[in-house]
């Protein structure tokens, strides 16, 4: 994710921490903002501990902030591990909480409080870092005070001072309230990475216990008393809008309470969930097409070919492609096409509201509290002060929950009513009403010489503008609080107007490739049809055209496509490292077995690099995966296994879009329902996976995403060599 | 109506034909069973009925009436972990983890019936049960450990795993 990019916030340590006791007489580590509150005085158990990002209590517990949200991603563990190995207490014995709305906990390089962009454990792992690292001295200070010797002669272990030549020992929490009293510590320095006891090794996943006990608690999980529930009939084409509706039958059946309309639909509210949605059946709505009418696949297609013949702007430019082309003795040409996807994560989208007294509370799984908290405010007309944003667990982000529809849908019904509301879409919903990934259409054309080098590079990308939808709540988060719904709208126009969108080019811009003349371009092309982030983002598409493209060129000039890729990233040693590491794990120089095949592609995304070569096979135009092999360079790695983990995840997730992907539509509506036509992988389908991390010391960078781009032109590069056929439209099916 | 529940005979006040994931999740607040597609697609719902694995979202309530119905709040506890709850910490299973209970209750049916079962058995048993976070290749190898582990009368906590680098193969 790439947008909405401030500058980064260069940030000064010495002022950015601040030091307090907590009203429990525990040491408390706070980020200290210019110009914002900081810790209150007096602040109560109840005040969710305003900017904390570390709380050392008096009986040693050790609770950590996390600032961003966990979504499977890892990020809770991760974040422990550093704290750990800064504070040196024992990575299981942290405690964690997720952080309330706050602006301490907004991402500084998007502005808004985000989980995404495969940055949590970029942007705030060295904040937390840094939290454990003074937290840590400022006890060593205090049991140095304690026992009248100088801190030099003090050593640390697992939430202990100790002082090994008198024996003597305090706990963390023995010296929390001397701690917090200390002169704040400035330019404390990190361990270094040959101290590291966890960094790079800790390999158990904390939050593994309560998912595997059923009693990690989802948005959808929350109970709350005299809880009602919710379903709403929305318009079935996109960006439609009610025009009739017979509430008399519905409002007979069972249990119902109460039908009204909602700017999205007609909501149904009723004592039981099962109630609401048999009553559902019993509504009568008429609907009307919105502004973008009643978008067919083929209209959107026609749009973005249109706009790919009038030609778009251009975002990377090198040498003279134009004159390169026109005077070459031999160019090659392809297109290539993605289509819409859902991110079908598996809890469906909902949110629980309750609005009363002069108070919001809203429970839900997001990625965004503060944007969530925005469209609250929106809906309800209170202040941000009067609303509660609860972060949980979240059952699958992949982008989905950085969009708060649902979360207005929920206060814009909760005003209506006294008690609490959950509403929760059917998996139907989910795939139909959402916001999806793009579709985009590509077209690449290269100049050859007679020597069979590649001279030119053009490469023309049609689709529309994430930001252009995502505006529009995101406001509502980066403008004051106190601004009028206005301003909030004013703030979103401003921001599509002003803020660079890369999502349509990032990873086609960056083409790593040694090629003297090279021209990326976006034309922009809008079917009216909603979009977001999805795993990867622009990354999910421009790959498929880029490493397709590259794998033609190979073929075309007779050359290796491993050797030709090695000889044109002679600039990207990180990529060519990846590249070599995946070819030798899976042999490459020797043939794979009789009717296996293999495809290869390599791509870097979030600073992360990702090379892949799978091994497949096809029988009756069944493409069968049997193995991928994947090396990853993401810098310095905090859990291992975690990045394992999330490699595997992200070619399974990038399987599923290049085997099945497809929402398409039809006269503007969804034409997928459920998991039996908007397929995604099960494990009958998985193949082996083989992941290589590249050792390193650099600043740690992405791994939730990177792994995802090389999967879908890995594949289409192997059926090619299989069958002979080059599919160039996702998903890749054959025959 | 009343339904069996983790050993408990429990009172509802519900539509005979409402589903039983609702009556679970909703009225009787065991909220570790999952609704994910409402279809029997997913597997995200999976409960036992009399040791068995159903989709509880496609299961009217009626219909198990009197049967011993089992959810994942039934099958271990954090004292007592079933096999297969203790691997699935071992090896890092979870990740969003919104599947896991529905993956659980249907390797714990599997094993119930097939204590040492093949991959294909294991591939067999699972395929209905959906993972968007793609923790397949580790759900299989935990079904694999905990089998091993069906004998041994009690199960050890493991120490932190340490990082090995992998060495180059081949």
């Amino acid at each position: 994710m790439t947008v909405i990019q401030k500058d980064k916030v260069s940030m000064n340590r010495r002022d950015f921490f601040k030091v307090t006791t907590s009203a429990a007489g525990g040491l408390m580590v706070a980020m200290h903002l210019p110009g914002c509150a900081s810790v209150p005085e007096g602040s109560t158990e109840d005040s969710l501990r305003p900017n904390a990002w570390l709380e050392v209590t008096p009986d040693s517990r050790v609770i950590l902030t996390l600032d961003r949200v966990e979504m499977g991603q890892g990020t809770y563990t991760g974040m422990c591990t550093l704290l750990a190995e800064e504070l040196d207490v024992m990575p299981e014995s942290i405690e964690v909480v997720f952080a309330p709305v706050d602006d301490a906990y907004k991402h500084p390089e998007y502005g808004f409080q985000m989980t995404g962009g495969s940055s949590s454990i970029r942007v705030t792992g060295p904040l937390v870092r840094q939290a454990g690292a003074v937290g840590r001295l400022m006890l060593v200070t205090a049991a140095a005070q304690v026992w009248e010797v100088s801190q030099t002669q003090i050593t640390t272990n697992e939430g202990r001072c100790e002082l090994a030549s008198q024996s003597l020992s305090l706990t963390y929490g023995e010296l929390a309230e001397l701690a917090a009293r200390q002169k704040v510590p400035e330019n404390v320095p990190l361990k270094p990475a040959d101290q590291f006891k966890y960094i790079g090794k800790h390999n158990k996943r904390l939050d593994a216990k309560a998912k595997s006990f059923g009693t990690a608690d989802f948005g959808i999980d929350t109970q709350l008393p005299g809880m009602v529930y919710a379903v709403i009939s929305r318009p079935p084409v996109v960006g439609g809008k009610v025009s009739t509706f017979d509430a008399s039958a519905a409002l007979d059946a069972p249990g119902v309470i109460n039908v009204i309309e909602v700017p999205r639909g007609v909501a149904i509210i009723a004592e039981q969930y099962w109630q609401a949605r048999q009553a559902q059946e019993k509504l009568k709505v008429t609907y009307a097409a919105g502004e973008a009418g009643t978008p067919s696949d083929a209209d959107v297609f026609a749009l973005y070919a249109k706009a790919l013949e009038e030609g778009g702007s251009v975002v990377r430019e090198e040498g003279d492609v134009a004159r390169v082309i026109s005077e070459a003795s031999r160019t090659i040409k392809a297109e290539y096409r993605v289509p819409f996807l859902a991110h079908a994560p598996m809890e469906p989208m909902n949110c629980t509201a309750w609005v009363r007294d002069g108070r919001c509370d809203v429970y839900t799984s997001t990625q965004v509290p503060d944007i969530a908290r925005a469209v609250a405010r929106r809906e309800s007309g209170l202040s941000d002060d009067q609303i509660h944003i609860h972060s949980t667990f979240i059952g699958g982000g992949f982008g989905r929950r950085l969009t708060q529809e649902f979360v207005a849908e929920a206060v814009s019904i909760a005003v209506h009513l006294d008690q609490p509301v959950k509403l929760i879409w059917s998996r139907e919903e989910d795939t139909q009403h959402g916001v999806f990934r793009p579709s985009a259409l590509h077209r690449l054309t290269a100049a050859v010489d007679d020597d069979n080098q590649i001279l030119a590079w053009k490469h023309e990308i049609a689709c529309p503008r994430i930001l252009d939808y995502y505006a529009k709540d995101a406001a509502g988060a980066i403008v004051p609080g106190w601004a009028p719904n206005f301003m909030v709208k004013m703030g979103a126009k401003l921001a599509v107007m002003t803020t660079p969108d890369h999502s349509p080019t990032e990873g086609a811009a960056e083409v790593p490739y040694a090629i003297p003349n090279i021209e990326v371009s976006h034309a922009q092309a809008d079917g009216g049809i909603p979009v977001t982030f999805w795993r990867s983002v622009g990354h999910s598409h421009t790959a498929f055209a880029v490493e397709s493209f590259v794998d033609e060129l190979a073929r075309q000039l007779d050359e290796d496509e491993v050797s030709m890729r090695l000889r044109l990233l002679s600039e990207h040693p990180r990529a060519a490292a990846v590249l070599k590491a995946t070819a030798d794990r899976i042999g490459w120089d020797r043939p794979p077995s009789q009717g296996v095949f293999r495809g290869v592609a390599v791509h870097e995304s979030f600073q992360t690099y990702a090379a892949q070569i799978v091994e497949l096979s096809v029988d009756n135009d069944q493409i069968k995966v049997h193995k991928v092999v994947c090396a990853v360079n993401c810098g310095q790695v905090v859990n291992p296994d975690m990045v394992e983990a999330q490699v595997e995840s992200a070619i399974i997730f990038g399987l599923s879009a290049a085997l099945f992907g497809k929402i398409s539509f039809q006269d503007g509506q969804v034409q997928q329902s459920n998991f039996h036509d908007y397929r995604v992988l099960r494990m009958n389908e998985t193949p082996e996976i083989d992941v290589i991390i590249i050792p390193s010391n650099e600043p740690s960078t992405g791994i939730g995403e990177p792994g995802v781009p090389p999967v879908a032109p890995a594949i289409a590069n192997a059926v090619y060599k299989a069958t002979g056929q080059r599919l160039r439209e996702l998903p890749l099916v054959l025959g | 109506m009343k339904i069996i529940i983790n050993g408990a005979a429990r009172e509802v006040q519900v539509a005979p034909e409402t589903p039983l994931l609702w009556v679970i999740r909703e009225e009787l607040k065991l909220t570790g069973t999952k609704f994910g597609c409402g279809m029997g697609l997913c597997g995200a719902c999976t409960v036992h009925q009399n040791g068995v694995a159903i989709r509880s979202c496609i299961t009217p309530v009626s219909t198990v009436e009197g049967m011993e119905i089992t959810t994942i709040e039934g099958i271990g506890s954090e004292d007592n972990p079933h096999p297969l709850q203790q691997a699935w910490q071992d090896l890092n299973v979870p990740q969003c983890g919104y599947c896991q209970s529905g993956q659980l209750m249907s390797a714990s049916a599997l094993l119930a019936q097939n204590p040492n079962p093949t991959d294909s058995d294991i591939v067999n048993a699972m395929s209905g049960n959906i993972c968007r976070c793609g923790t397949y290749p580790r759900i299989k190898k935990a079904i694999k450990k905990a089998a091993g582990n069906l004998q041994a009368s009690s199960v050890q906590m493991l120490q932190p795993e340490m990082y090995q680098p992998k060495e180059p193969r081949g």
